[in-house]
C-alpha cells in the first residue's frame, strides 16, 4: 500500500482482521462475530513512532495484540523485517519460527500492577526472557539485569524486590526493563502511560524517547490521550470501530486532520488553558458496537459532513497525498480544523519557569517550632 | 487579566472586589482540617490542615497527584471518611443559603437524620467509576427515585415524573426508556449521565465531582464537562471539582486549590494558577503535561523522585526532596506558612520563596 521504500519499513499490517465469534443459545453456537480488528493496513517504519489511537472499544490493543501474534489474527499479514530471517509474515510462522522472531519484537503493558508476576523478584522478572531464549546464564545473566535496571533509571540492587515494594512509575520501568531485556527491534506500547500521574507519565514519556535514540527502537505506542500521541509520535494512525479511518504525519495530522472523526477527537481534547474555552464539537450517539457496526462508513451516523454514499459505501484507507492516508469519501473536499498551532494562537500561554532558591536564607526567627515527627 | 478576552461561552474566573470580601457567600468553609488513619503499621496523615472556601456558584477544582488527599477531603465533607480513617480536628462550615448561620458538618453524628438530609439532598456526590456506583441491581430510575422520594416527599408517580424529566436535562436521548433500564445496558458515558442525573434529582446546593471524566473518553468527556458547566449554570450550584487532568481544570474551573502530601500548596484564580503560578510543585505540573499543537519537539520536564510513602512525615515543607529550589536549613526544617501574593488575597502559596 506504501510509496515508502521496504527497505525503511519493519513492520507493515496488511488488512489484519481478529473477529471474536458470540456464542448462543442452548448449544453455545457461533451467533455473531465482534469485529475487533476489521481490515487495518499501517506501516511503521524503522526508528520512527507510529502512535495508534482511538477511543476504548476501538480494537487499538487488540492489533497490538494481534501483531504480536498474542491473539491469532483472523486473515491479513503481517510482515516484520526480521533482522535474521528477513521480511517473514508473522502470521503465518510455525511455533519455532516465531520464538526465533520473538524477541525482537516486545509489548509494554497498560497496567503496571497487574503485568508483574508479584511472587517473582524484579531480578527474576526481567531475567525470564533471558533464561527462555537462553541468552544468558549465570553471572552473565545477573550482570544483564544490573544493566538492564541502570538503563531504565533503577538501582542494581532492586533486582531482589517484589514488585509491590514499587511505584507505579517504578514498575512501568520494570517492565520496559523486561521489554529490552533480548534487544528488541520493536516495541509495542499498550497505553504505558496512561495508569501514572502527570509528573510520572513525564518521566516515563522521556525514558522511552532516550531509550529510542540509545538502542534505536521502532515504537507502536498505543494510546487515548492525544497530548501525549501527538508529543511521542512521528506518525499517528486513528482507529474507529475496528478500522483505521487516518494516518498521516504527526504535524499533518493535527493541523490538517482528514477525517472528521480525527476533528471531532482533537476538538474534544480539554485544553489546559482557561483563557481559550471552548465547546466541543457534538458527537450525537454512542461508539456503535462492532459486532453490529452501521453500513457503509462506520462513522457516518455521528458525522456532520455525512451524505447518502456514506450510508452505503465504506471508504476505503487511501493516500490523499503527501503519505496522508483517510479513509473517508470526501477527504479532499472537507475543510475540517485541527488543532490551533501553539504560540502563533492569540492566547500562546507562557511556559512557567522555576524560581531559583533565595540565597543567604535561613530559619525566621519568630517562626514557630516545627512539628515534631513521631 | 483581561476579562474582556474570555469567550462568552465561559464562566469567567473573577476576583470579588476586595470591598465585597466580609460578606462574600460562601456555601462551603474547611478549616484546618486533620484526617488520620490509625492503621496497623502506623499513621497515615491523609489530610494536614486543609483549609479552603467554595463561593456560591463557583467551580473549586481541586488538583493533585494519586495520594495527596483530594478523595479524602470530598469524602470528609459527606462525613463518608472509611475506617480506619478519622477527622482528627477541623471545621466543615455548610451555608445552604446566604445569611444563614452556618452548619458545622463535623458535629453531626456520621448516621443522624441532619446528616442523612443534607448528603444526597443539599451536597450530593459524583463518583469516578460510573461502572461501579451505581446498583447493578436497580434500574437507573428505581435509583434516582429513591432520593427523590427520601429527600422531597413526594409520591412514587411524582418521583418517577421528575426521574424522567432530569434524565432528559442531562441529555439521554429516550429517557422513558434509560428510567427502566439496568445499568449494565447503559455505555459509560451514559452511567456518568445517570450518576450526574441522580446527583441533581434535589437540585443540591454543592456538588461534589470526584474525578467525574476521568474513566471516559475524550468525546464522552467533552460532552459530560459541557453538561455539567451548562446545568451548574442554571441551577446556580457550587461545584468541588477533584481531578488530576489539568486540561479539564482549565476548562471547568473558577478556582483552583493544588494539593500535595494532604496540604494546599498553591490556591488561586484558574487564570493565575495558568499564568502566573507561584508554587514550584504547581510550575512544574504545568510544565509536566504535553503542550498540544507546539512547534517544535520540547522535552518534558519530569519532577524528580516520586510522592513518599504515605507512612513517613517529611519534616519541612512536604515537597522538598523534590523541589529544585530547595533551601537547606530552611525548607527542610520549617513548614511553610500561607502567604498572599502580590497583595492579592485571592491567590495564596505555601513556599519559603515566597515568606
Amino acid at each position: 500500500m506504501t510509496t515508502v521504500p521496504s527497505d525503511d519499513i519493519l513492520l507493515e499490517v496488511k488488512d489484519l482482521k481478529k473477529h471474536f465469534p458470540i456464542h448462543g443459545g442452548l448449544l453455545r453456537r457461533v451467533v455473531g462475530q465482534v469485529k475487533a480488528v476489521d481490515g487495518v493496513n499501517f506501516y511503521i517504519k524503522k526508528g520512527e513512532t507510529l502512535g495508534l489511537v482511538g477511543e476504548s472499544g476501538c480494537g487499538k490493543s487488540t492489533t497490538g495484540r494481534t501483531v504480536m501474534r498474542l491473539l491469532e489474527p483472523t486473515a491479513g499479514e503481517v510482515i516484520f523485517d526480521d533482522p535474521k530471517l528477513g521480511k517473514v509474515n508473522v502470521a503465518k510462522l510455525d511455533s519455532k519460527q516465531l520464538k526465533q522472531v520473538r524477541p525482537n519484537m516486545q509489548i509494554i503493558f497498560q497496567d503496571p500492577f497487574s503485568s508483574l508476576d508479584p511472587r517473582m523478584t524484579v531480578g527474576r522478572i526481567i531475567a525470564e526472557p533471558l533464561v527462555i531464549n537462553n541468552v544468558a546464564s549465570g553471572q552473565a545473566l545477573r550482570d544483564r539485569v544490573a544493566d538492564l535496571l541502570t538503563v531504565v533509571g533503577l538501582r542494581p540492587e532492586h533486582a531482589s524486590r517484589y514488585p509491590h515494594a514499587f511505584s507505579g512509575g517504578q514498575r512501568q520501568r520494570i517492565g520496559i526493563a523486561r521489554a529490552l531485556a533480548l534487544n528488541p527491534k520493536l516495541i509495542i506500547c499498550d497505553e504505558p502511560v496512561s495508569a501514572l500521574d502527570v509528573s510520572i507519565q513525564a518521566q516515563v514519556l522521556n525514558l522511552l524517547e532516550d531509550l529510542q535514540k540509545q538502542f534505536d527502537l521502532t515504537y507502536l505506542f498505543i494510546a487515548h490521550d492525544l497530548s501525549v500521541v501527538e508529543h511521542i509520535s512521528n506518525r499517528v494512525a486513528v482507529m474507529y470501530v475496528g478500522y483505521l479511518v487516518e494516518m498521516a504525519s504527526t504535524e499533518e495530522l493535527y493541523h490538517n486532520p482528514k477525517h472528521p472523526y480525527t476533528e471531532a477527537l482533537l476538538a474534544a481534547i480539554p485544553k489546559p488553558d482557561p483563557r481559550n474555552r471552548h465547546r466541543p464539537i457534538r458527537l450525537p450517539g454512542d461508539v456503535p458496537s462492532p459486532a453490529n457496526p452501521p453500513s457503509g462508513c462506520y462513522f457516518h451516523p455521528r458525522c456532520r459532513y455525512a451524505k447518502d454514499i456514506c450510508k452505503v459505501e465504506r471508504p476505503k484507507l487511501r493516500d490523499v497525498g503527501n503519505e496522508h492516508w483517510a479513509a473517508c469519501h470526501f477527504a479532499e473536499e472537507l475543510q475540517l480544523a485541527g488543532v490551533p498551532r501553539y504560540g502563533k494562537s492569540a492566547h500562546a500561554m507562557p511556559l512557567p519557569t522555576v524560581p531559583p532558591p533565595l540565597p543567604n536564607k535561613t530559619k525566621s526567627e519568630s517562626a514557630p517550632a516545627p512539628v515534631s515527627g513521631d | 487579566m483581561s476579562v474582556a478576552q474570555q469567550p462568552s461561552s465561559s464562566a469567567i474566573p473573577t476576583s470579588a472586589p476586595e470591598s465585597a470580601a466580609p460578606e462574600e457567600d460562601i456555601v462551603l468553609e474547611v478549616q484546618d482540617l486533620h484526617v488520620y488513619f490509625y492503621t496497623q503499621i502506623g499513621v497515615v496523615r491523609a489530610l494536614n490542615g486543609v483549609s479552603f472556601k467554595i463561593p456560591r456558584g463557583k467551580v473549586l477544582g481541586i488538583v493533585g497527584e494519586s495520594g495527596c488527599g483530594k478523595s479524602q477531603t470530598s469524602l470528609a465533607t459527606m462525613q463518608l471518611i472509611p475506617r480506619p480513617g478519622k477527622v482528627e480536628s477541623g471545621k466543615i462550615l455548610f451555608r445552604e443559603f446566604n445569611n444563614q448561620e452556618p452548619i458545622d458538618l463535623l458535629t453531626l453524628e456520621r448516621n443522624s437524620d441532619e446528616m442523612r438530609n443534607i448528603r444526597g439532598d443539599n451536597i450530593s456526590m459524583i463518583f469516578q467509576e460510573p461502572m461501579t456506583s451505581l446498583n447493578p441491581c436497580y434500574t437507573v430510575g428505581d435509583q434516582i427515585k429513591e432520593a427523590i422520594i427520601l429527600h422531597q416527599g413526594v409520591d412514587k408517580e411524582e418521583a418517577h415524573t421528575r426521574a424522567v424529566d432530569i434524565l432528559r436535562k442531562v441529555g439521554m436521548p429516550n429517557p422513558e426508556r434509560i428510567a427502566i433500564s439496568y445499568p449494565h445496558q447503559l455505555s459509560g458515558g451514559m452511567r456518568q449521565r445517570a450518576m450526574i442525573a441522580m446527583a441533581l434529582s434535589c437540585t443540591p446546593t454543592l456538588l461534589i465531582a470526584d474525578e467525574p471524566t476521568t474513566a471516559l473518553d475524550v468525546t464522552t468527556e467533552a460532552q459530560i464537562l459541557e453538561l455539567m458547566r451548562d446545568l451548574q449554570r442554571e441551577i446556580g450550584m457550587s461545584i468541588m471539582f477533584i481531578t488530576h487532568n489539568l486540561g479539564v481544570v482549565a476548562q471547568m474551573c473558577d478556582e483552583v486549590a493544588v494539593m500535595y502530601l494532604g496540604r494546599i500548596v498553591e490556591w488561586a484564580s484558574v487564570d493565575d494558577i495558568f499564568y502566573n503560578p507561584k508554587h514550584p510543585y504547581t510550575i512544574l505540573l504545568l510544565r509536566s503535561i504535553p503542550r498540544l499543537g507546539s512547534e517544535e519537539h520540547i522535552r518534558l520536564e519530569s519532577i524528580k523522585g516520586s510522592v513518599p510513602d504515605p507512612y513517613t512525615r517529611v519534616p519541612g515543607c512536604p515537597f522538598h526532596p523534590r523541589c529544585p529550589s530547595f533551601m537547606p536549613g530552611l525548607c527542610d526544617v520549617e513548614e511553610p506558612p500561607e502567604t498572599t501574593v502580590d497583595g492579592n488575597a485571592r491567590h495564596t502559596v505555601r513556599c519559603h520563596l515566597y515568606t
